[in-house]
């Protein structure tokens, strides 16, 4: 009888991994549904599994999705669940996006003060230096688990949990779980040089982009939206670190493309009404290239123009072009300039996600969006949309020329740090910043 | 008039310089193994290095794991931005890999990897489940440990990413945009480099108002950066491929260690004085 | 011996041929079938030619359905599925499930599961656009167009530029199928030739890695379609598809006997030549008699070598392509091979037993 339950129990398995969610639905309906079966290498099963399997030998600690950190069950490639926790982050910056492209950053943590969503944004992080990685290859397995798991234990030591900016860092951080989790000879030399910052392992349970959050947040934050988007022909661009690194730790929707391209941040310019419009490149890379974009930047140019760019507008009459990642926004931002010369004068405005979003939701295009770091029309999309950029402006250039003559101080989105922050990462840091309701704190 | 004195004694075909062309060779050769074979077609103050090279990403632990197997079927190159523009392919790579032909691998190290873009398509669609873009970034790798000459002249422009990636763990900086480097941004980098002290100022986080960091990293956060470096063997390869480099970044890790110490014991003692800090320890 | 009933489940050419043989030896058959009429999927889809004969699947299916109608020793569950089988005895208490939800029990001697196959979704190969771009079809589809003799292009004209990708969902890890489809290169060589024959001016290109027109075929198709046909066979997997002018398709690949050379052509007519799973009908099957799955999903014999078609589980035998990807012939050849081990199984009681897959099994990743 045991052989037959187990048996039984086998099939059962079989059956859910064929369509996991599909426990109580109709068969007839089961037919229909179109179900994923990506496989990498490993299988992210596998690696989950491994993790927790770590985690219970002491080997890792995991920094778990609490309840106060609101998961939402999203969906990934092979239907099965990706958790996304949307309260309570720990901001992983872009180094990119913070040094050419500052109101991408700007903009996710106006739009969480909009829907008084709980975050930290700390000087004890830096950057995943998979930019530098990709382009140079001058880093090494263990220095890549290194910098990675550094900054997990901050977001872990003041138990909030780590919101991936970059697509770069996303994709990237992805593999490097699973090469943490997969290979113990990895975790022995990491553990010494962890041990010496008075670290240990420790592995989220989820890497989560930001524009995963997003979409997620997009149905409630759109509710906050000041501007009408129905008129817009929105093209968008999904950056390939973040869905081609470890395909199926992506969140897709059905609801968006019918689930055959990844739902950020194709659903959330839906979500905000825009429509989105298709070419024929759209898996395509952008031309960044890592080390292309400044070495290389004929090819990057070229690129971005011919196999991006021009395919957006002329196939898709795009008015705008969406994107969610730092280098893509930066190359398809910054190369259409350069093909003026050659009589391809385009001009598409290129915005991230995370600004297409703020500037529906009313952020100020100058002091949140930042638009005057971008090359392209941006104020002429935002003037076609009803936002007064004019006004904008006029208070914008009054504000930096106070500025520059010392007549204000900076506005600032969150209290600005103190100076012992800058030199030490003290543990007790959050209770200064957030009192005590931030209290439920690891004290490890 | 095209009937110069070379054209006119040119043949149509032109025998090939690789021996591995031609049967004949057999006839000076006799049969050996492909390997072997393979190696003659490099100079031979390569071949030793050549070899070492290919055993050394063979012995890597993700090698076997990222290299599956081949079906030729050339999804990896036709998905392949790079391939669009340059004489790259990774089905290339991946059939000298399954082929064990040293030779051609030390000569694509040497030129042909550094045009992938790592955009990682062709990982995705590999129906092998081939890690081909990894793949290429084993073989960057191994090329910056061996500190081959490709490796050394791709690293010279991006001195001053890695310097300040290992000094302030922190890829970029604002002012790097100057309007003599990148002619092809436009009148936009030419406004953003003239008003970048104030755009930084304006920007409405703290942490982003410098020009010479995209944002202001902790003391603590910049000395474990460069723990890691140092401690997972980095700065070794780095110090092979640019030693000046090796050693200012040496020297920057000893005083910021040093002034990390100071302060954190001093402020476990109680007896640090805010104050007495610079606003950045940039400026100390 | 009044009174021997044995189920079948599944009326494609491996269900119907089982039931055939098994009423001609004097035995009752409960007949399950989840559609409204006989033949299975080439009925459903309405295959046109088959290979390598080339000759119409109605006349190879047609008499198959016809004698099993007449027969009069066969009750049907159309539009029916089976829900779960129970031991009683010496055979199975099996509960039907009709459309309306109803539920019938039967009690058998024996059951042969016949559920078959489905043809992969091209969907799940989301980078081809299938769906999504204009004239990419399905093998599948394209055996109705032919049967029904409308090929033709959304501009309702015939193609004259026709693609043909082999291994669509089959060899692909991305899509987690490793296993090769068998047919597909040989129904795509026999469609070629049938487009060639109707429209004898089109250009028809087969992108390949492998041909696999395997035994007897190899010079009635593969061959042939050279010799006869002209159709152009070019090494490569495509890649992606672009939509071109005038519903075109733009095919990307690489020409893998150019190293890095780049194929980027325009055809009006794209055929994905979609392969072979088990399907959710034959899963859901598996689930209600409590069969086992093999490493590639479909369902696992007790030994794949010597007893290809007795399931693990005493009393249920299998036949056609539940088993693995197979020709229409191979199906019912495994029909007859399943009635006759039903036949010995129920009037003798014989039940092989196998040592195979019984070791401590290492999963390899």
């Amino acid at each position: 009888m045991s052989t037959e339950q187990e048996v039984n129990k086998k099939i059962e398995e079989g059956v859910k991994e064929a369509f996991p969610m599909a426990d109580n639905v109709d068969w007839n309906e089961v037919y229909q549904r179109i179900i994923y079966r990506y496989s990498t290498p490993h299988g992210l099963q596998h690696v989950k599994e491994e993790l927790y399997k770590l985690e219970d030998e002491g080997e890792i600690i995991v920094h778990h999705i609490k309840p106060y950190n609101n998961p939402v069950k999203m969906q990934s490639l092979n239907g099965t669940p990706k958790v996304i926790p949307t309260n309570k982050l720990w901001q992983h910056k872009s180094c990119g996006q913070c040094g050419h492209i500052p109101g991408y950053p700007t903009s996710v943590f106006w739009m969480m003060n909009k829907m008084e969503i709980d975050y930290m944004d700390e000087p004890h992080q830096t950057s995943c230096t998979g930019w530098n990685y990709h382009a140079s290859g001058a880093s090494n397995p263990v220095a890549l688990a290194g910098v990675y798991v550094r900054n997990m234990w901050r977001a872990y030591e003041i138990d909030y949990y780590p919101l991936i900016h970059c697509g770069t860092s996303f994709g990237h951080y992805k593999e490097i779980r699973n090469m943490i989790v997969l290979h113990k000879e990895i975790r022995d030399k990491l553990r010494p040089i962890m041990r010496k910052m008075d670290m240990d392992i420790v592995v989220p349970e989820e890497v989560v982009h930001y524009s995963e959050w997003l979409y997620t947040m997009s149905k409630k934050a759109v509710q906050q939206k000041k501007y009408d988007l129905s008129k817009v022909n929105a093209a968008v661009h999904t950056p390939c670190h973040v869905y081609k690194l470890v395909p199926e730790d992506t969140i897709y929707d059905p609801d968006v493309f019918q689930g055959r391209r990844p739902a950020a941040p194709s659903g959330t310019v839906q979500n905000f009404g825009a429509k989105l419009v298709d070419y024929s490149t759209w898996w395509d890379c952008c031309g960044f290239g890592f080390r292309h974009i400044l070495t290389e930047r004929e090819f990057s140019r070229s690129f971005a123009l011919f196999k991006k760019v021009i395919p957006a507008v002329e196939e898709g009459h795009a008015d705008v072009f969406v994107t969610s990642d730092t280098g893509c926004v930066t190359t398809l931002d910054k190369s259409q300039w350069a093909g003026k010369a050659q009589g391809f004068n385009y001009n598409l405005p290129v915005l991230a996600d995370a600004q297409f979003a703020a500037i529906a939701m009313g952020a100020d295009p100058y002091t949140i969006a930042q638009i005057h770091w971008h090359a392209t029309d941006v104020e002429g999309f935002l003037r076609k949309i009803g936002v007064p950029v004019d006004d904008y402006k006029e208070k914008f250039i009054q504000y930096l020329a106070d500025i520059r003559e010392g007549k204000t101080e900076p506005q600032y989105l969150y209290t600005p740090h103190r100076k012992i922050d800058f030199y030490l990462s003290v543990p007790e840091r959050v209770k200064w910043y957030k009192g005590d309701k931030g209290a439920n704190q690891k004290t490890s | 008039m095209f009937m110069g004195k070379k054209m006119a004694t040119r043949s149509v075909l032109e025998l090939p310089d690789d021996p591995r062309f031609m049967d004949m060779a057999y006839e000076e050769q006799g049969a050996v193994s492909e390997e072997e074979r393979n190696l003659s077609s490099l100079k031979p103050e390569d071949r030793e290095t050549a070899v070492k090279f290919w055993q050394a990403v063979k012995s890597d632990f993700r090698f076997d794991e990222y290299l599956r197997g081949c079906l030729n079927c050339g999804v990896c190159t036709s998905g392949c931005p790079a391939a669009k523009f340059y004489d790259f392919g990774p089905r290339e790579m991946i059939q000298y890999m399954m082929r064990d032909e040293a030779d051609k691998i030390w000569e694509f190290v040497n030129k042909k990897v550094w045009a992938c873009v790592q955009c990682y398509t062709c990982s995705m669609r590999c129906p092998f489940n081939n890690e081909i873009a990894g793949l290429i970034m084993v073989l960057r790798e191994y090329s910056v440990q061996f500190a081959l000459e490709s490796a050394k002249e791709i690293l010279a422009p991006y001195r001053r990413v890695l310097y300040t990636v290992m000094t302030m763990g922190n890829q970029v900086t604002p002012d790097m945009i100057q309007p003599e480097a990148f002619p092809d941004w436009g009148p936009q980098a030419v406004e953003e480099s003239k008003n970048m002290d104030v755009y930084r100022k304006s920007i409405p986080v703290d942490l982003m108002q410098r020009t010479d960091i995209g944002w202001h990293p902790s003391l603590q956060t910049a000395v474990e950066m460069m723990t890691i470096m140092f401690e997972s063997g980095v700065m070794d390869s780095i110090k092979k491929v640019d030693p000046d480099l090796y050693d200012m970044i040496e020297d920057i890790y000893q005083d910021r260690k040093s002034q990390l110490e100071e302060i954190k014991e001093k402020w476990e003692k109680h007896e640090l004085n805010e104050n007495e800090l610079p606003d950045s320890w940039l400026d100390l | 011996m009044a009174g021997e009933r044995v189920m079948v489940i599944g009326s494609g050419p491996a269900g119907l041929s089982a039931t055939k043989e098994l009423t001609n030896m004097g035995f009752n058959v409960i007949l399950v079938e989840r559609e409204s009429y006989l033949g299975g999927t080439p009925k459903k889809l309405k295959y046109s030619l088959l290979f390598p004969e080339l000759r119409p699947a109605t006349e190879v299916i047609d008499p198959l359905v016809k004698s099993v109608q007449e027969s009069k020793n066969v009750k049907f569950y159309m539009e029916s599925i089976v829900e779960g089988a129970k031991e009683e005895g010496n055979g199975f208490v099996v509960n039907i499930k009709d459309k309306t939800g109803k539920v019938t029990s039967e009690k058998v001697n024996a059951i042969i599961a016949a559920s078959g196959f489905e043809h992969f979704d091209s969907r799940r190969k989301y980078e081809y656009g299938y769906g999504i771009v204009p004239n990419i079809y399905q093998i599948s589809d394209i055996e109705r167009m032919l049967s029904e003799n409308k090929l033709v292009t959304t501009k309702g004209t015939p193609p004259k530029r026709v693609a043909i990708l082999l291994c669509v969902g089959s060899r692909d890890a991305t899509v987690g199928n490793t296993y090769c489809s068998r047919v597909c290169c040989a129904v795509s060589v026999k469609q070629a030739m049938e487009i060639k024959e109707r429209i004898p001016d089109a250009v028809v290109h087969i992108y390949y890695m492998d041909i696999r027109t395997y035994g007897l075929m190899e010079d009635k198709l593969y061959w042939k379609s050279q010799l006869e046909y002209r159709v152009g066979y070019i090494r490569g997997r495509i890649s992606e598809f672009m939509r071109g002018p005038n519903d075109t398709v733009i095919i990307k690949g690489e020409d893998t006997m150019n190293l890095n050379r780049a194929l980027v052509v325009p055809y009006d007519m794209v055929i994905l030549a979609n392969g072979m799973e088990v399907g959710l009908g034959s899963k859901q099957v598996a689930k209600a008699l409590g069969l086992q799955f093999e490493e590639h999903g479909f369902i696992r014999p007790s030994d794949p070598d010597r007893l290809p078609v007795q399931s693990t589980r005493k009393g249920i035998f299998l036949a056609g392509a539940l088993t693995g990807p197979k020709t229409i012939s191979d199906s019912i050849t495994e029909g007859y091979a399943a009635a006759m081990k039903a036949y010995e199984y129920v009037t003798k009681g014989i039940w092989d037993e196998s040592s195979f897959g019984k070791a401590v099994e290492v999963v390899k990743h």
